[in-house]
């Protein structure tokens, strides 16, 4: 069996985690390979820029529904490209679990064999948050993804739930559970924003894979649906994804990473006060525009 | 002032019963409790006056009972024209399981009712229901009971997978309450709130004295609150009945094989009355917070003296303290006789004058009502277990220290392990212990004996009142006269642990300290 890159990217949300996976899925699989993006969020709207904008049916409701006669091929979707599309599901907003949703729909997949039917080249996991539980430490758990990415801006909760996947990626490191590859670093226009997220990962003993500018052409991409590599395959944004996908398909790059602990964290934060209050400024001004 | 007044007179401020949340407080919270200790009484008491009382962890811990399953999953369901719903996964009701067969055994003359069903539910939650949370199923299953069994209420039990995924109990309830004749209780036993067993007691009344207890209609001045737990046993609730009827009283024996009517009136009766103080604790003070029925906690009615005493405080809050007198007299008359036999039979077995040691295995009700029992029968006891301990009882606790003087008090929730350790080095005479604290195995030299079975209905098991008293000092007698038991159980039981942990001078070995 051919070796098969595993990848899981998390995240705060809102911070452009599906956006940018779906992305890095869209060019791999433009570059050639096979690939297959499962979404773990509750929302489920991970693949959806793979798929025209539309919803795909989720393990966890198809689970629900068919019980032990569920076939993976009615939850695994072809979308752009003949990417393979899945959504883990889960429970709606306040109510049940999402991360017994997130086991669940991950056992599933592993029983079912899904590398051995589809032989992917790379799966791409886009998971919610920032490892608030057991259930979303799942994808770096051992025997699921072998390379972690974190997508993160240079605001303080995206670098506060970077730092909690590192606190994750250590704890489940010694069980053989997944590495830290580098930090995605999302919406970066400004050099003060490039400033913290160099001496975050500096001071966490990790790494960056790139640098995503802000850009209305993934916006406006979005808004059809689509992702900016489908949409606008000659742009400036579509190569800078192309880039990165081709640099996190080659990296080679594993290791644990030191998270800072609490009040590390928080004085750490405070040294960089002054400078994210001049930067809100900046991007209060730059919407404006 | 004693301890108990100081908490009788600050206890609003100390432990508030509030009925407009959802639950009560758990036992740790409110009353420093603990189920870790080995030592002097004396120290344990000290402890608990000064705050001192640490809720500490074991690094190795058998099996127990939990929150739902030790005391609410065997006793709720038997309230009658109700059902319990189970809102947990199937096998947190398993303890449930053979109850009906086993309270079969208590004859319908002895006013077990004949038409006599265990209703209850279980919504069987798997994993979908964790996921997506649970509100549908327990709506369902609510519908459900109504529909089948037209109960008066219906109590939800609660479980830690309802507790961890967060359901919204009260939201499903006041949504369908409106649509049912049945008054929905829930019951916040989830296993993982507490370790205290207790604090299912806790959760129990306070649901009971939020939703079921109503305003009273008139005040029923000959009506006695009894909380009778079937660990006592049926013959208890007889005797008990029988004492009260010759002052004119009635007793409101709750909650098992109480009618919901019978909750529902409990702000009528003059009196809330113990038989475990520990139990009936949260019920008394929310009776008296809510509709000022006056209560007490201590005695209990174990053994002679305590009876009498027993009588005098239910007469005291009844207008019957002439009549009481004149009961406690005729009593005596006819008991105090057979527990001089008792006594002496027991003097008898005595070697070198010396005497007789028994150690007890008891909750902490039982840990303040029967060592001055032992005491009032020559017997001494160098130890007494207790599941657990909590600031509610010092006072008690003190008495019986001042009355007997010091002894060690080993306090554990079915930890064998750890009482086999202290019954082999301290060799009493004679143990009692209860069957789900594992204390049955070979012992050589000693007696071993169950204290009760739950609902049991022999006479022979009796251990309250004055009957109680001289047929729980026969039952003592009669483990020595007759040894069959303990040689079957030598010859076919082997040691359950091996020599070093008998020969290990501490029992909690296995504490951890925090060193």
């Amino acid at each position: 069996m051919k070796k098969i890159k595993e990848i899981a990217i998390y995240g705060k949300g809102g911070i452009g985690k599906s956006t940018t996976t779906s992305n890095i899925s869209a060019a791999l699989s433009d570059a050639g390979y096979t690939v297959m993006q499962v979404g773990c969020d509750p929302k489920s709207d991970s693949t959806n820029t793979l798929t025209g904008g539309k919803s795909i049916p989720t393990v966890l409701e198809s689970l629900r529904k068919r019980r032990g006669n569920l076939k993976v091929e009615d939850v695994i979707i072809e979308g752009f490209n003949e990417i393979y599309c899945v959504e883990a599901g889960g429970p709606e907003p306040g109510v049940g679990c999402a991360g017994r949703g997130i086991i669940t729909a991950i056992e599933f997949l592993k029983q079912e064999n899904i590398y051995e039917k589809y032989s992917p080249d790379v799966v791409l996991y886009d998971v919610l948050g920032d490892v608030v539980c057991g259930g979303f430490a799942m994808p770096i758990r051992e025997g699921v993804a072998n390379q972690v990415y974190t997508v993160s801006s240079a605001d303080f909760m995206a670098i506060y739930a970077a730092n909690n996947l590192f606190k994750g990626i250590k704890k489940y490191s010694n069980g053989g559970g997944a590495l830290f590859s580098g930090l995605i670093a999302n919406s970066v226009t400004f050099p003060a924003q490039k400033d913290i997220l160099e001496d975050f990962i500096l001071q966490t003993k990790s790494t960056i894979a790139g640098f995503i500018p802000r850009s209305l052409t993934v916006t406006q991409a979005e808004l059809w649906g689509k992702t900016t590599i489908e949409a606008n395959p000659d742009s400036n944004q579509a190569e800078v994804y192309r880039k990165l996908a081709k640099s996190i398909y080659n990296n080679k790059e594993e290791y644990i990473p030191s998270p800072l602990e609490s009040d590390e964290l928080k004085n750490w934060a405070e040294s960089w006060s002054d400078k994210l209050l001049e930067l809100r400024k900046q991007e209060e001004g730059d919407f404006k525009i | 002032m004693s301890n108990r007044q100081t908490i009788e007179d600050n206890y609003e401020e100390l432990f508030p019963i509030d009925l407009s949340k959802n639950t009560c407080p758990n036992r740790e919270q409110r009353a420093n409790g603990t189920n870790v200790y080995y030592g002097k009484a004396s120290k344990l008491l000290d402890d608990a006056k000064n705050n001192k009382i640490l809720c500490q962890e074991r690094k190795f811990q058998q099996s127990g009972g939990c929150v739902l399953n030790f005391y609410l999953a065997v006793r709720v369901a038997t309230i009658r024209d109700a059902v319990t719903i189970f809102n947990a996964p199937v096998g947190c009701s398993s303890s449930a399981l053979g109850y009906r067969e086993l309270f079969r055994g208590v004859p319908v003359e002895l006013g077990r009712p004949a038409q006599y069903n265990l209703n209850w539910l279980t919504t069987n939650l798997q994993s979908d229901d964790v996921i997506y949370g649970a509100a549908d199923k327990l709506k369902n299953t609510i519908l459900k009971a109504e529909e089948r069994y037209s109960p008066k209420a219906i109590f939800i039990l609660t479980s830690c997978t309802t507790g961890i995924i967060g359901e919204d109990i009260e939201g499903t309830v006041s949504e369908i309450q409106d649509k049912i004749n049945a008054r929905i209780v829930p019951i916040h036993c989830e296993g993982v709130r507490s370790r205290l067993v207790q604090t299912g007691y806790d959760a129990f009344w306070h649901g009971v004295l939020k939703y079921l207890v109503k305003e009273p209609k008139e005040k029923q001045e000959d009506l006695v609150n009894v909380a009778s737990m079937l660990s006592y046993t049926w013959q208890d609730r007889l005797e008990i009945e029988r004492l009260l009827s010759k002052l004119g009283l009635r007793v409101n024996f709750i909650p098992e094989f109480a009618t919901v009517e019978q909750l529902e009136k409990l702000s009528e009766a003059a009196l809330t009355a113990p038989i475990c103080p520990t139990y009936t604790d949260y019920l008394s003070r929310g009776l008296k917070k809510e509709y000022d029925v006056p209560f007490f906690l201590y005695p209990p009615p174990t053994g002679i003296s305590n009876t009498d005493e027993w009588l005098r405080q239910v007469a005291k809050y009844t207008g019957k303290e002439d009549e009481v007198e004149k009961l406690i007299n005729e009593e005596h008359k006819r008991w105090v006789p057979q527990i001089n036999n008792i006594k002496e039979e027991l003097k008898k077995l005595r070697v070198d004058n010396k005497k007789i040691q028994v150690l007890g295995s008891l909750g902490q009700g039982r840990l303040v009502s029967q060592l001055p029992y032992y005491d009032e029968l020559g017997l001494e006891s160098p130890a007494a277990m207790s599941q657990d301990f909590d600031d509610l009882l010092m006072d008690e606790l003190e008495e019986v220290i001042d009355k007997i003087g010091d002894f060690n008090i080993m306090v554990n929730t079915f930890q064998a392990a750890e009482q086999a350790n202290i019954i082999q080095n301290l060799d009493p005479d004679l143990t009692f212990t209860c069957p789900f604290q594992g204390g049955n195995w070979e012992r050589d030299n000693n007696v071993t004996r169950i204290h009760s079975l739950r609902g049991d209905a022999d006479p022979w098991s009796a251990q309250s009142g004055y009957a109680g008293a001289v047929a729980f000092g026969n039952f003592i007698v009669q483990a020595f006269k007759n040894k069959s038991y303990q040689k079957i159980l030598s010859e076919k039981t082997e040691k359950s642990y091996k020599d070093w942990w008998y020969q290990q001078p501490d029992p909690l070995y296995y504490l951890e300290r925090g060193e």
